[in-house]
C-alpha cells in the first residue's frame, strides 16, 4: 500500500466518522465555506451548472453531493482533501475549472499565450508599418527630394498634406 | 400540407443546384441572360424555402400529429402563441428555420442589388446559394421535419398513423422570450453569411477597391445587432426561467453565440481602417471568414453533442455534416486567398503609435484573445478527452478568471479609441481629451469604494466606466457646442443634429455607452447574496435588508400545466413593500417541471425568489431567494446598445447651409441687395473621426 492510498484511506475513515457524528438532515442553509467549495465543483447530472447553482430539486447528483459537502465542512476537513475526495469519487470532471497541474494546465496557458503572441504580432506590425511610413516620408541622403530646396518633400509639409487628406477621408 | 412542404424543399434544392451551376456558368461566360437566370433561381430558392417553412408552421397550428416532428414538440393544449416557437424547438425545425431566415437575407441582397455590380453579384449569388444548399441538404435528406408516422397494415402496406396528441413543448421553452430569442440569435448567425459571401465574392472576382466593404457594412451591422439582441435575450431567459439566479453560465452554447459576436465586433472596428485608409485588407477578409466559420462551429457544437450543454439538441450524427461543411468552407477560403492574395495587398502605414489606427489594432487583439479564450475553454474538454481519455470540466470559474481582465482592457480601449485622431495624436491633445474623463472615473471609483463596493475588479470597472462615459459625453458636448454656436439652437437639439449628421460615429458612441451600462451591471456579481430555506406558511427569511414572509401556497390548473404557487410578502424595515408569487409548474404531457421565478427589479438590485420545490427529506417547500445587485443595468445597457446600432444604421442627414444675416452692409455693396455674409457649410462644422 502506497502512502497515497494510506492518506486516502485515513481520509475516508475521517469522513465516515464525521458523517456519523453530524445530524443526517443538514439544514438547508449553507455555510459560506461550503458555498465557496461548491463553486469549485460541478453538478454531475449533466446540467452543466456548478454544484452550488444546480437548482434541480430531487437532482440525483447535486442533492447527495451537497449533503456530503455540508457534512465535510461541518467536520472541518481541509479544502484540498474535500476536493480530492470528490475527484476520487467522480473523476476530474467534477472540478469546475481545469487542474493547474499536468496536461490540463494547458487550458490556463492558452489565453495568456495567445495574448502574448498577439501582442508580439501587433508590436511587430506597428513597427513595420511605422518604418514604412518613415521610409516614405524621409528621403534618402542625396535623393532628389533631399535638401532645403524641395520643400514639398519635407516631412512636415507632407504630413500636413496627409492630415488634410485624412480629414477629407473621415469627414462623412 | 406535409407533402407540399416536402416538395417545396425538394424543389428549392433543385433550384439551388441551378443557381450554383448557372451562376458559375454566368461568371465564366459573362452572358447577361445567364446572370439573370441564375439570380432568378436564387429568388426561387428563397420563395420555396418560405413555402416549406410556412407548411411546417401550418402543420403545428393545425395540430397535425401524423407528423413525427409536430408530435414530438407540440400538443393540443399548448397555447397557440407557443405553437410558433415550437416549430424551431427541435433539431429538424430549427434547421429549416435557419434556412428560412437565411433565405430572407439572400432574397433581400439579390433584390437590393439586382442589376447592380455585375462583376460581383454573380459570385455573391453562387456563394449564398451554396450555403443555402448545405442547409437544404440537411432539410431534405438528413433531418427532414416532414417525416410522418406510419404503421404496417394488411399485406405489409404502410398506412398513415396519426397520434392522438403530441408530447408537448419543453417547459423551459414555454416562456414569451423564447419566441423572440432564437429568431434573433439565428438572424445573427445567418446574417453573417452576407458579409462572408461578399468577402469571398470580392476575393474570387478580384473586385476592385473597398466597395464590397461599403456594400456589406450595413448587413454586418444588422447581423451584429440581431446577434447582440439574441445573446441578451438568451441571458434574460436564463435569468428569468432557469431559476439559478444567474444570467450567464459560460455554457458551450452560450459561448458559441459569443464567439462570432466577438469577431464580428472586431470586424466592425477594423473595417474602418480599410474604409478610411485602405489598410488591413487581408485581416478584414479573414475576420469576416472567421466570423462565419464560428457561426457554423457554434451551430455544430449545439447539434453534434460534442460538448455537454443544457441547451444542446440531442446527440446526433448531424455534427459530421457541419464539420465537413466547415472544412470545405475553410479550404475554399484558403484556396481563394492563396490564389488572389495579390489583390488584397495594401499599403499599410502607421504615422504614430498614438493614433486611432493603433487603438483599433489593440481593440482587435483584445477581442480576438477573448474569442480564443472562450473557444479554447469550450473545446478543451474535447481535447483533454482525446489526449488523456477522460473529460474535464471547464466551467464559470475558469471563464470568469480569464475573461474579466480581458473585458476590462476592452472597456479601457472603448474610452481611449474615440479620443485618438486618425494618423497621429499629439500629447497636448491627449492631455486635453483624457484629463477630465480620467479624473471623473477616479472620483467614481473612490465613491464606489466609499459605498462599500470593495473588490479590485469592481473598482477598476467603475473607474473605466466613468472614464468611457465622460469621453462619450465630451464627444457629444464638443460637437454640439460648435453646432449650437453656429445655429443658435440649444445643446440638446444640437446634439440631435450632430448625431443625425454622422449616425455611424455617434450611434457607435451610444453603443459604447450601452456597453458601459452592461459592465456596470456585471459589477454587481461579486456582491450577490442568496439564501435557501425550507419554509412553511408563517416562516420568515431575512435576506439583506428584506424580510420574506411566506403566507401560503395555492394551486392552479391550466389546460397545459398545473402549478403550485407561493405567496410571499416582502417587507423592508417593517414596512410591507410588495407581494411575490414564485411558481412551480408541472407539465403532464412531457412529465417535466419548470419554475416561474418572481423578480422584483430596481436599478439598485433584484430580489429574485424561486420556489424550488419540496425537500426530498422533509417534503417541506424550499424557497431560494437571491439578492442580485445592479442586474437591471445589463438589460438597460442592452436596450441602449440596440438603440445605438439602429441609430448607426440610419443614413446620414445632409448638412443644411445655415445663413446668418449680415449685421452691417459693406460700403462696397451699399444700395445693392443684401447678400448673406456667412454660410456655415458642413466642412466648417465638427469633422468626424470615426
Amino acid at each position: 500500500m502506497t502512502n497515497r492510498h494510506r492518506v486516502a484511506l485515513a481520509f475516508s475513515f475521517l469522513v465516515a466518522i464525521a458523517a456519523a457524528l453530524v445530524p443526517l438532515r443538514v439544514d438547508a442553509e449553507r455555510s459560506d465555506r461550503a458555498k465557496q467549495l461548491g463553486r469549485k465543483l460541478m453538478c454531475m447530472c449533466g446540467c452543466g451548472q456548478i454544484l452550488i447553482e444546480c437548482n434541480h430539486i430531487d437532482c440525483p447528483y447535486s442533492v447527495p453531493m451537497l449533503k456530503k459537502l455540508d457534512q465535510l465542512v461541518v467536520a472541518n476537513e481541509a479544502d484540498d482533501l474535500i476536493l480530492q475526495d470528490y475527484v476520487q469519487q467522480y473523476g476530474e470532471k467534477v472540478l469546475s475549472a481545469p487542474p493547474t497541474k499536468g496536461f490540463n494546465s494547458i487550458a490556463w496557458y492558452i489565453p495568456g499565450a495567445s495574448f502574448v503572441l498577439g501582442l508580439a504580432i501587433v508590436g511587430f506590425v506597428i513597427r513595420l508599418w511605422s518604418k514604412r511610413h518613415t521610409e516614405e516620408f524621409v528621403p534618402a541622403p542625396g535623393a532628389p527630394g533631399d535638401g532645403a530646396a524641395s520643400s514639398s518633400a519635407r516631412p512636415d509639409s507632407r504630413l500636413e498634406r496627409a492630415r488634410q487628406q485624412a480629414d477629407q477621408e473621415t469627414e462623412d | 400540407m406535409d407533402l407540399f412542404g416536402s416538395y417545396a424543399l425538394l424543389l428549392a434544392f433543385l433550384c439551388m443546384l441551378y443557381a450554383v451551376g448557372g451562376g458559375i456558368a454566368a461568371i465564366i461566360t459573362r452572358r447577361p441572360l445567364l446572370i439573370k437566370s441564375a439570380r432568378n433561381a436564387g429568388f426561387a430558392v428563397c420563395a420555396l424555402v418560405w413555402l416549406g417553412f410556412g407548411s411546417l408552421l401550418y402543420l403545428f397550428l393545425t395540430d397535425d400529429f401524423s407528423m413525427a416532428y409536430v408530435s414530438a414538440h407540440s400538443n393540443r393544449n399548448l397555447a397557440t402563441f407557443y405553437k410558433i416557437p415550437a416549430v424551431w424547438s427541435g433539431q429538424e425545425g430549427s434547421l429549416l428555420f435557419w434556412s428560412f431566415l437565411l433565405s430572407i437575407y439572400v432574397f433581400s441582397v439579390l433584390f437590393t442589388y439586382r442589376g447592380k455590380h455585375p462583376e460581383l453579384m454573380p459570385y455573391v449569388g453562387v456563394v449564398t446559394a451554396s450555403v443555402q444548399g448545405f442547409f437544404l441538404i440537411l432539410n431534405n435528406f438528413i433531418a427532414s421535419p416532414f417525416q410522418i408516422f406510419a404503421a404496417p397494415g394488411a399485406g405489409g402496406v404502410m398506412h398513415l398513423a396519426t397520434q392522438a396528441d403530441g408530447r408537448g413543448l419543453n417547459p423551459l421553452l414555454q416562456y414569451p422570450e423564447m419566441s423572440i430569442h432564437p429568431p434573433m440569435l439565428y438572424s445573427g448567425y445567418t446574417g453573417f453569411t452576407i458579409p462572408f459571401a461578399f468577402a469571398l465574392a470580392a476575393l474570387l472576382g478580384r473586385y476592385p477597391g473597398e466597395k464590397w466593404i461599403h456594400l456589406t457594412r450595413r448587413w454586418t451591422m444588422i447581423a451584429w445587432c440581431f446577434q447582440s439582441i439574441g445573446i441578451l435575450l438568451g441571458a434574460h431567459w436564463a435569468y428569468a426561467v432557469l431559476g439559478w439566479g444567474g444570467y450567464w453560465g459560460w455554457d458551450p452554447v452560450e459561448n458559441a453565440s459569443l464567439m462570432p459576436w466577438l469577431t464580428g465586433t472586431a470586424f466592425l472596428h477594423s473595417v474602418m481602417m480599410q474604409e478610411k485608409r485602405g489598410m488591413m485588407r487581408v485581416w478584414n477578409v479573414w475576420l469576416v471568414f472567421s466570423t462565419f466559420f464560428l457561426c457554423i462551429l457554434g451551430t455544430s457544437l449545439t447539434r453534434s453533442g460534442a460538448v455537454n450543454s443544457v441547451h444542446a439538441f440531442a446527440e446526433s450524427k448531424i455534427g459530421h455534416w457541419f464539420w465537413s461543411f466547415l472544412v470545405i468552407c475553410i479550404v475554399v477560403c484558403l484556396v481563394a486567398y492563396l490564389k488572389n492574395r495579390d489583390y488584397l495587398r495594401s499599403d499599410n502605414q502607421l504615422d504614430s503609435m498614438l493614433s486611432r489606427e493603433s487603438s483599433f489594432l489593440f481593440n482587435n487583439l483584445i477581442l480576438l484573445v477573448a474569442c480564443v479564450a472562450v473557444l479554447s475553454g469550450t473545446l478543451f474538454p474535447v481535447l483533454s478527452e482525446a489526449v488523456r481519455g477522460s473529460k474535464i470540466s471547464v466551467g464559470p470559474p475558469f471563464f470568469n478568471l480569464v475573461n474579466v481582465p480581458i473585458g476590462l482592457f476592452l472597456l479601457f480601449l472603448t474610452g481611449v479609441g474615440p479620443l485618438l485622431a486618425w494618423r497621429k495624436t499629439s500629447t497636448e491633445s491627449m492631455r486635453r481629451n483624457f484629463g477630465w474623463p480620467l479624473v471623473g472615473g477616479a472620483v467614481g471609483a473612490v465613491l464606489a469604494v466609499a459605498f462599500g463596493l470593495r473588490n479590485p475588479y469592481v473598482t477598476i470597472c467603475v473607474l473605466l466606466s466613468g472614464f468611457v462615459t465622460l469621453t462619450v459625453l465630451s464627444e457629444f458636448y464638443r460637437g454640439s457646442r460648435v453646432i449650437s454656436a453656429r445655429t443658435g439652437s440649444n445643446l440638446f437639439s444640437s446634439a440631435a443634429q450632430l448625431t443625425m449628421r454622422n449616425t455611424r460615429r455617434y450611434g457607435g458612441y451610444v453603443v459604447h455607452f450601452g456597453m458601459v451600462l452592461i459592465f456596470i451591471g456585471l459589477c454587481g456579481t461579486p456582491f450577490n447574496k442568496d439564501r435557501q430555506m425550507e419554509m412553511n406558511p408563517g416562516s420568515v427569511m431575512a435576506l439583506g435588508p428584506y424580510t420574506l414572509h411566506l403566507q401560503n401556497f395555492d394551486t392552479d390548473q391550466q389546460p397545459n400545466y398545473s402549478s403550485e404557487r407561493a405567496t410571499i410578502d416582502v417587507d423592508r424595515g417593517g414596512k410591507s413593500l410588495m407581494m411575490l408569487y414564485p411558481q412551480r409548474r408541472f407539465y403532464p404531457s412531457n412529465e417535466e417541471s419548470g419554475t416561474m421565478v418572481a423578480i422584483s427589479s430596481t436599478l439598485k438590485e433584484d430580489l429574485y425568489v424561486v420556489y424550488a420545490g419540496r425537500s426530498p427529506d422533509t417534503n417541506m417547500p424550499v424557497i431560494h431567494a437571491y439578492l442580485n445587485p445592479l442586474v437591471k443595468w445589463i438589460w438597460l445597457g442592452g436596450v441602449v446598445v440596440v438603440f445605438g446600432t439602429i441609430l448607426a444604421l440610419l443614413p446620414n442627414r445632409q448638412a443644411v447651409l445655415v445663413v446668418r444675416p449680415v449685421a452691417e452692409t459693406s460700403p462696397a455693396v451699399q444700395g445693392q441687395q443684401t447678400v448673406p455674409a456667412t454660410y456655415t457649410a458642413r466642412s466648417q462644422l465638427p469633422t468626424s473621426h470615426d
